[in-house]
């Protein structure tokens, strides 16, 4: 089997593209169809037909130019990949480089017995070396071929090596984790849908929601009927969060390879990807308020140049109890982190810099509500909300230097912990805004590789002389870990 | 005056850090100068059209961006450049800057990926350069050092380049 796929052949694309290809512009057409229709003069449903026609024709057209201009060589060495119609892009991707080969089977690729392979070097580019799609067989070759060389390929292929498994999810604990995933998306799906119509003039709102009509809905709304429409909301969120989670963790399994992680996942899009050991940069656990208390974490991995999609956050275990998290954790090379005890919180007074901007906006919007507009006192107590809100939030600030790693807490409710080993430090920063000058505080940031900018583990509102400390100390850390981690390399 | 005893209390900690090349306070001034002199002349446009449907008085928005405009030409430029600094450390480089958001990175030369010495149009006639520290963090991809000698720039690239293959081998 792996012979073809060592040949230096230029080879295409699996057929089943096209189709994939052209029924992936059909709904887009359709939806212009349907906007010609709506804003259009009348024209009737011929018109639409034949536009649909039309634009079918040139998709299946433009899919077909795709395939037909798509080839791609495995080499010994390298795979090369031409594209493009008019600007034609040659690609060389030496093996060696290559991180990993991510295979991911859609529910289509999976009727037709493809899938896409995603090839990841590392480097910024988003889209690196994609074929989408090929057989599943080439795909395993390809994989093969990439991880253990032409010789190893037919070994490979003939006996897989049982990995060790990690952390697996049955279906109970599946369908569990997926009660935590309540979510009302749903609601805001339906009202983007109605919106959209609304843009294209299928349905109004205005025509729908009269006064009239909300005072006739309102002599049927009884307090029954209002709780069970509650009730149903909740349901549906339910419902919505437990097909979310069974559709993308359906048959997670994560193993230990030579280099890394694999995690198998997904009921109708079945993903395969390796998280690099080598390339992991922090560890995150997560946990959300109910799940906290009954003991559920979630565990993932900040690594680079990974696929850019989660934002380099790949998970490991998305739904599980710290005793399975720890030992993942030991075998990522990630220490355990200290008791609740070794941790230290911020001082006292960045309460003031973390409630301060509400608390000054909620003076305002008082001050608004006696003299202009009562209803600006919603707003004031809104304000005072995120006041308490924050100074709740400043007592789970909390860090650890542990031996190898900065440990970082953050979050009320949903309550994040980041392991930063310190050898993984890109740039330390002490910054301090206005307000924190005055109040002498600073933030301390240890920079890492594909972190979020949103969410990183800086550290807010430390006192000042001991972030300024702290910078030091968390460098001369850094130069140990490096010396350490260069000694047994 | 009034600039010094405010810097005494809050410069403490910049002592020991070398300052930017005296010429930056001009190309801070000719930047700042420019991008004021286009907002003031959309000021003057404004008032003598839109604003006088409006009853905002006449010649009071051009004052006021006039005034705020001299005000970051004139005065803050020097202040500006004050609160920047480096140290060139044996295996780090630390800047300081920020006037109103103070901030003081640490750059290990382990961590460089690779080095610009950038020279904008304004930097150019006063022979100045920026040093760029590219490296592999989020926030801290790139970390720029303006201000500098465009041959101390050059040198400091060196030099840096030089601990960066030690650090290799």
């Amino acid at each position: 089997m792996s012979e073809p796929a060592i040949a230096p052949v230029p080879r295409r694309l699996h057929p089943a593209t096209l189709v994939a290809r052209w029924l992936r512009i059909v709904p887009q057409m359709g939806a212009a169809g349907i906007a010609i229709l709506a804003t259009g003069r009348g024209t009737g449903i011929t018109f639409f037909l034949l536009f649909l026609a039309f634009a079918l024709a040139v998709g299946a057209l433009f899919a077909f130019l795709y395939w037909w201009r798509f080839t791609y060589v495995v080499g010994v060495n390298e795979i090369v990949i031409e594209k493009g119609l008019l600007r034609r892009q040659r690609r060389v991707i030496p093996f060696d480089r290559v991180q990993d080969i991510a295979v991911e089977q859609r529910l289509l690729a999976r009727l037709f017995g493809t899938a896409k392979v995603k090839i990841e070097t590392g480097g910024a580019a988003k889209d690196e070396g994609s074929l989408d799609m090929i057989a599943i067989a080439d795909a395993r070759a390809l994989r093969d071929l990439v991880r253990h060389g032409p010789r190893a390929a037919d070994v490979a292929a003939q006996a897989p090596v049982e990995e060790p498994v990690l952390f697996e999810m049955g279906l109970a604990r599946l369908l569990y984790s997926g009660l935590f995933g309540f979510s009302l998306v749903f609601l805001a799906v339906i009202s983007g849908a109605l919106q959209q119509l609304d843009q294209l003039g299928l349905f109004n709102w205005s025509d729908w929601f009269t006064p009239e009509r909300a005072d006739q809905a309102a002599h049927f709304v009884t307090l029954r009927l209002a709780f069970i429409l509650v009730g149903l909301v909740l349901a549906l969120g339910l419902i919505a969060g437990v097909a979310r989670t069974a559709a993308r963790d359906f048959g997670f399994k994560l193993t230990r390879t030579e280099k890394g992680l694999r995690r198998k996942r997904g009921l109708f899009t079945l993903s395969e990807v390796v998280i690099p050991l080598r390339r992991t940069q922090v560890a995150l656990i997560e946990s959300g308020a109910i799940g906290r208390l009954l003991g559920w974490y979630r565990l993932s991995f900040q690594t680079l140049g990974a696929d850019q999609k989660e934002g380099g956050v790949q998970v490991a275990a998305p739904f599980a109890r710290m005793e399975e998290i720890l030992p993942i954790l030991a075998i990522a090379g990630f220490p355990e982190p200290p008791p609740r005890q070794d941790f230290r919180g911020v001082p006292r007074r960045a309460i003031v810099r973390q409630a301060a901007p509400a608390l000054a906006l909620g003076a305002l919007a008082v001050a608004a509500s006696l003299w202009f507009d009562a209803r600006a006192g919603i707003v004031a107590a809104a304000l005072l909300v995120l006041a308490i809100l924050a100074v709740l939030r400043w007592r789970k600030h909390a860090r650890a230097l542990g031996d190898r790693a900065l440990f970082v807490s953050s979050g009320l409710l949903k309550r994040r912990l980041w392991i930063v080993p310190y050898e993984k430090a890109q740039t330390i920063q002490v910054s301090r805004g206005p307000i924190q000058r005055a109040l002498k505080l600073s933030n301390l940031l240890l920079d890492t590789a594909g972190s979020g900018s949103l969410r990183s583990p800086e550290m807010h509102d430390l006192d000042e002389g001991e972030a300024e400390q702290m910078a030091g100390r968390l460098l001369a850390l850094f130069y140990d870990a490096r010396a350490r981690v260069r000694a047994t390399a | 005056m009034a600039d010094e005893i405010q810097d005494e209390e809050s410069a403490a900690p910049a002592a020991a850090m070398t300052p930017l090349h005296p010429n930056h306070i001009w190309v801070l001034a000719i930047r700042a100068g420019l991008f004021a002199s286009l907002l003031v002349i959309a000021a003057f446009a404004a008032d003598l059209g839109p604003l006088r449907r409006t009853p905002i008085p006449p010649l009071v928005l051009p004052l006021v961006v006039l005034a705020l405009g001299l005000l970051a030409t004139l005065v803050l430029p020097r202040r500006r450049y004050r609160r920047w600094g480096y140290k060139e450390g044996e295996d780090e480089l630390e800047i300081r800057r920020g006037m109103v958001m103070r901030v003081r990175t640490i750059v290990p030369f382990g961590r460089v990926q690779h080095i610009d010495v950038a020279q904008g149009p304004i930097q150019r006639p006063f022979g100045l350069a920026t040093l760029i520290l590219h490296t592999a963090g989020t926030q801290g991809a790139a970390v720029p050092l303006p201000g500098l000698d465009h041959s101390a720039a050059e040198a400091m690239r060196d030099r840096i380049r030089a601990k960066i293959r030690q650090d290799l081998v």
